[in-house]
Formats: structure tokens, sequence, C-alpha cells
């Protein structure tokens, strides 16, 4: 993946009172016992919307992520590497295919959910609108962009519905792949020659913003957040998630001889917190909503594909087929 | 104008530059059917629920398949099913039996012959379903109870599928050769990298400038 770095976009607040209040408190006495919701069972339409929308969100980064380092395969250096990130980057369509299902089990079909990609009415994560200049820029994203969703997978997969998790754990499973390479390709660099450091270095001033904003502005805390708290669709807010990185990977950069192109970043010894320069929010605000270096490109190669495809699909299309949801 | 890039295979598809009228919507089925996969991790364990795929026919959905769910992981053995031919019951808690709660009543019009089913059972919600076992019955209805006398006792469920044998796209024993390409993609695995190795030198490679500057 690529999820987190959750939108502005807010789904807007159901009124909770107008579900079945019967209904409504054996779905919360079972998400509070630890047990998942599985597609048939009743759900209150804030929770179908909201897992809807993640899932959905994810699964988009998870196709548009692949492009900007998908676009480095014939130049990865050597053999080896450039199967590597073949590899890296096909399980990240896989991703995609496994989130689209996930997603269906809810109600949305994968048609609108593509179309709602390319007509830009539905997110994917922010750090994609930004190009990749050099080999080192698909080093970083392999490692620390991953590392990033891994902290943001990890913490879905111990959420309630059924469909998610088991996809989610799949995705763990590989992405332990993707985060080991990246490592090795950042180090590799970060550990040879003058010219490779400075290379990695760049990559990592021009990547550091976006980092920091892979896990979204703080939570605004509301009675909406703590809903879908406990209802363990969000799991972890978005600074905790932060925290949590920071706190894995500060040490690991610093350790390769890179510096954090932040002089403010240090961790509070009183508090246990990292402090840092705020993201420029408005910038994330401004790309997210359209206005960015690669938007125009990754949706634009996206449509192209979906349209240059489409004959292949009429094809095959099976005239006597009938619609149903995946089972789980 | 067409779209820049810093990718020039990109500059070479002349993508147009600036707003697009939106796409319109695909059409239903753009995406084809959904499938259900279940695999086999070695030759001795059963048949467990793997997801979904979309296809255009079953060949295809197991070729998917194949790429989704066994690209990365042992794997003996596929077996796919249209979504549609699988008859789901309702869920229970999970502290609970299915088959105590769900009563199906079995056609009259039922003919013979038997016909073989598969029955797979989810143990616990959140996990994914197995195969339990293969009966022989006349209706859905039918292999619902004799599942039930076969299997609920021994292998307790919160949910269960049943699905026609011949409605199950297997892969062949004689196709096995199919799953031996994981071992040469070892760069594929995180042990592959020996990354600390790495480290440990450059940190003692900095110690040592340091210490004859
Ligand atoms: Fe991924
Ligand atoms: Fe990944």
């Amino acid at each position: 993946m690529y999820g987190g770095g959750n939108t502005f976009e807010a789904t807007k607040a159901e009124d909770l009172e107008q579900e079945d209040a019967v209904k409504l408190a054996e779905f919360e006495a079972r998400i509070a016992q630890g047990e998942k919701i599985e597609p048939d069972d009743w759900m209150p339409r804030l929770y179908r919307m909201q897992l809807i929308r993640m899932i959905e969100q994810h699964a988009h980064s998870e196709i548009i992520g692949a492009l900007p380092e998908g676009t480095w395969i014939t130049r990865a250096p050597g053999f080896r590497r450039k199967l590597a990130l073949m590899a890296k980057v096909q399980d990240e369509v896989g991703h995609a295919q496994l989130l689209y299902s996930a997603a269906e089990t809810l109600g949305k079909s994968r048609e609108e959910m593509l179309t709602d990609l390319i007509n830009g009415k539905s997110k994917y994560s922010n750090v994609f609108n930004y190009p990749t200049y050099t080999w080192a820029d698909s080093c970083i994203i392999s490692w620390l962009i991953d590392a990033g969703a891994i902290v943001n997978q990890m913490a879905n997969s111990k959420g309630s519905y059924g469909p998610y998790c088991r996809a989610l754990e799949r995705i763990c499973a590989e992405e332990a792949f993707h985060l080991k390479y990246g490592h090795d390709s950042v180090v590799f660099m970060a550990t040879g020659s003058p010219a490779q450091r400075q290379m990695v270095q760049e990559a990592l001033n021009r990547w550091w913003s976006q980092i920091m904003t892979f896990f979204g502005p703080s939570d605004k805390l509301s009675v909406h957040t703590e809903t879908l708290m406990r209802w363990k669709v969000k799991m972890a807010s978005n600074d905790e998630c932060r925290q949590q990185y920071l706190d894995m990977y500060v040490p690991k950069i610093r350790e390769i001889g890179l510096t954090i192109p932040d002089p403010h970043l240090h961790k509070n010894e009183q508090t246990g917190q990292w402090e840092y320069t705020e993201p420029d929010w408005e910038e994330f605000r401004k790309v997210i909503n359209g206005d960015g270096p690669c938007n125009a490109e990754r949706l634009g190669v996206r449509r192209m594909a979906e349209e240059r495809g489409a004959w292949v699909r009429l094809a095959l299309k099976n005239p006597t087929a009938k619609y149903v949801r995946p089972l789980a | 104008m067409s779209l820049k890039s810093l990718d020039p295979r990109i500059n070479r598809m002349n993508l147009p530059d600036g707003e697009l009228p939106p796409m319109e919507p695909k059409a239903a089925f753009d995406q084809f059917e959904t499938f259900e996969v279940f695999a086999r991790k070695r030759d001795k364990t059963p048949f467990t629920y793997a997801g979904p795929v979309h296809a255009p026919n079953a060949d295809v959905a197991f070729l998917f398949a194949k790429e989704q769910y066994s690209r990365r992981s042992a794997c003996s053995g596929l077996w796919v099913v249209l979504t549609r031919h699988i008859m789901v019951s309702p869920y229970a808690n999970d502290d609970e039996n299915i088959y105590d709660s769900f009563e199906v009543e079995i056609p009259e019009d039922t003919t013979w012959p038997l016909e073989s089913y598969e029955v797979f059972h989810l143990k616990k919600r959140g996990k994914a379903h197995t195969h339990v076992g293969r009966i022989g019955a006349t209706s859905y209805q039918e292999a619902y109870h004799k599942a039930k006398a076969a299997f609920a006792a021994e292998h307790p469920a919160v949910n269960m599928w049943v699905v026609k044998s011949k409605n199950v796209l297997q892969s062949a024993e004689e196709d096995r050769d199919m799953w031996l390409t994981l071992p040469e993609k070892k760069y594929r695995e995180p042990a592959a990298y020996k990354v600390l190795d790495r480290i440990k030198k450059f940190k003692e490679e900095e110690e040592q400038k340091a210490l004859t500057k």
C-alpha cells in the first residue's frame, strides 16, 4: 500500500439515531467482544460508507503507487534490481486487486471505483502526486513510503471488518520483502561512493515532507472519530501513526549517515513525543485536490490504460454473466 | 500540447494535457464476473479460501488466481468456483455452531442420481473457509443436511459454503510442476537481503575514519 494520508473529504456524519437501535447494539456488542463483522451482517450506514471509502482509497493508492516506481524498472541498476523491483510493483498491483474485492463486498462495484478514480472523485495517497527524479527517489519510496504503509496496514489489520483483515494479512506478508528490498537499496547508496551518497541524500530531502504528511493531518477530535475508533474502523490516530513511524525509522535513517532535512526534528524526552516542523498542510490540501506536480500524469496514464484496454474487455465480455459480489 | 513527464515512455504516448471531459462511467461487467479461489499449501493440507478474482470465464479465472494467490507463497493446488455457484448459510456468532440454529427444508421433487458436493467451513469470523469434505446429495438442501450429520460435531462452524463438485475447476495432478517456480525467485524473500552486514561494515569504517583523523 500505500493507504493512509487520510484526506479532508469527510464522510457526511450519518445520524446514528436513524439506525435500528437493537441492531446497532448487537453490532457494537459483537465488535466489543472482538468478533469480526462479515459482509452479510447488518451494519450501520456510517460503518459501510467509511470502510468503502478507506478500502477503496487504499486500493487506488496501490495501483497509482505502482506508477512512480514502475517507471524505474527499465532503468534500475542491474538485472537483480530490475527483477526485484518488477516483483515489488507486481505485488502492489496485486494488493489493489485484493482491496478492490474487499471494498466490493460492501456493495460498491469495481466499475464504479475505477470510474471514480479516473474522474478524480475518489482519492489516493497524496505522496504519489510527486515525481521520482532519480533512481534514488524510487529507493526512498520503496523503503520509507512502504514503511509508512506498513505502519498503517498493521494497525488496520486488527480492525473489525473480516474481508479487509483477510486482504491485509496477505498484503502485510508481502510487504516484508518491500521493506527489506527498499532498505537494502537505500543502504547500498548511502554507504557507497560520494556521488551515490549525495544522490540518495537529495532524494531524502525531496521526499521528507511527503513522508511527514503521509499519515494525514492531526485528527480533529470529533464524535465521529470516536465512533469509528469504537467500531474498529480507525485503529490509531494519524498522530499516533506518525509518532510510531518516527520512533522506528529516524534512527535507521541516521545510522547510515543520512541527514533528515528538518533542523527541529527531535524527541522531547519529557513527553516521549517527537517534535518537528509542521508540514505545509496548505500545499497538501492543494495537491490532494488536484493541483500537484504529477496529478494529471498519474490519472492520464491510468485513463489511457483503461481506454486502450477497453476493446479486450469488450471482446471477452460474457453476455450471460450475472453479477454477484465476492463472498468474503 | 501533450502531457510532459520525466519518463520518456510517457512522453511518447502523447497523452492529452489539460482538463479532460470526465470519462463515461464504466459499463456493467467491464470487470467481469466474480469467482472464489481456494488454495492448498501442501499436498496433505485442506483447500482453504484464498479470495476472489474477476474473470470472463473459469479458465482465465484460474490463470488470474494462480498469479494472485500462488505467486508469493507455497501452493500445491488451486480450486476456482464461480461465486454464484456457491450456496451460503447465514453467519452465527463465534461461540455458536451454525448447524444448531439454521434449518432448511429438503425440496420434495428432488430426483436421483446423487451428485457430489464440496463443503467448506468457517471456524471463526475473520478467518478463511476450509474444505471439510465431500458428500453425495440430490439438492443443495439435502447436501446441507448431510453436511450437518457428517461434519457439524467434529468441525463446528460459524458459516458453511456448499458447491457442486462439477462446478469446481480444479488444478490437475499431471500439471503439478506448475507449482515449482517459487525457489527460483529468492529475491522476493526478505531473507535475501543482507542489509545489516552492510550497515555494520559502514559503521566500522566510519569509526576507523574518526580514529585516524
Ligand atoms: Fe502494497
Ligand atoms: Fe509495498
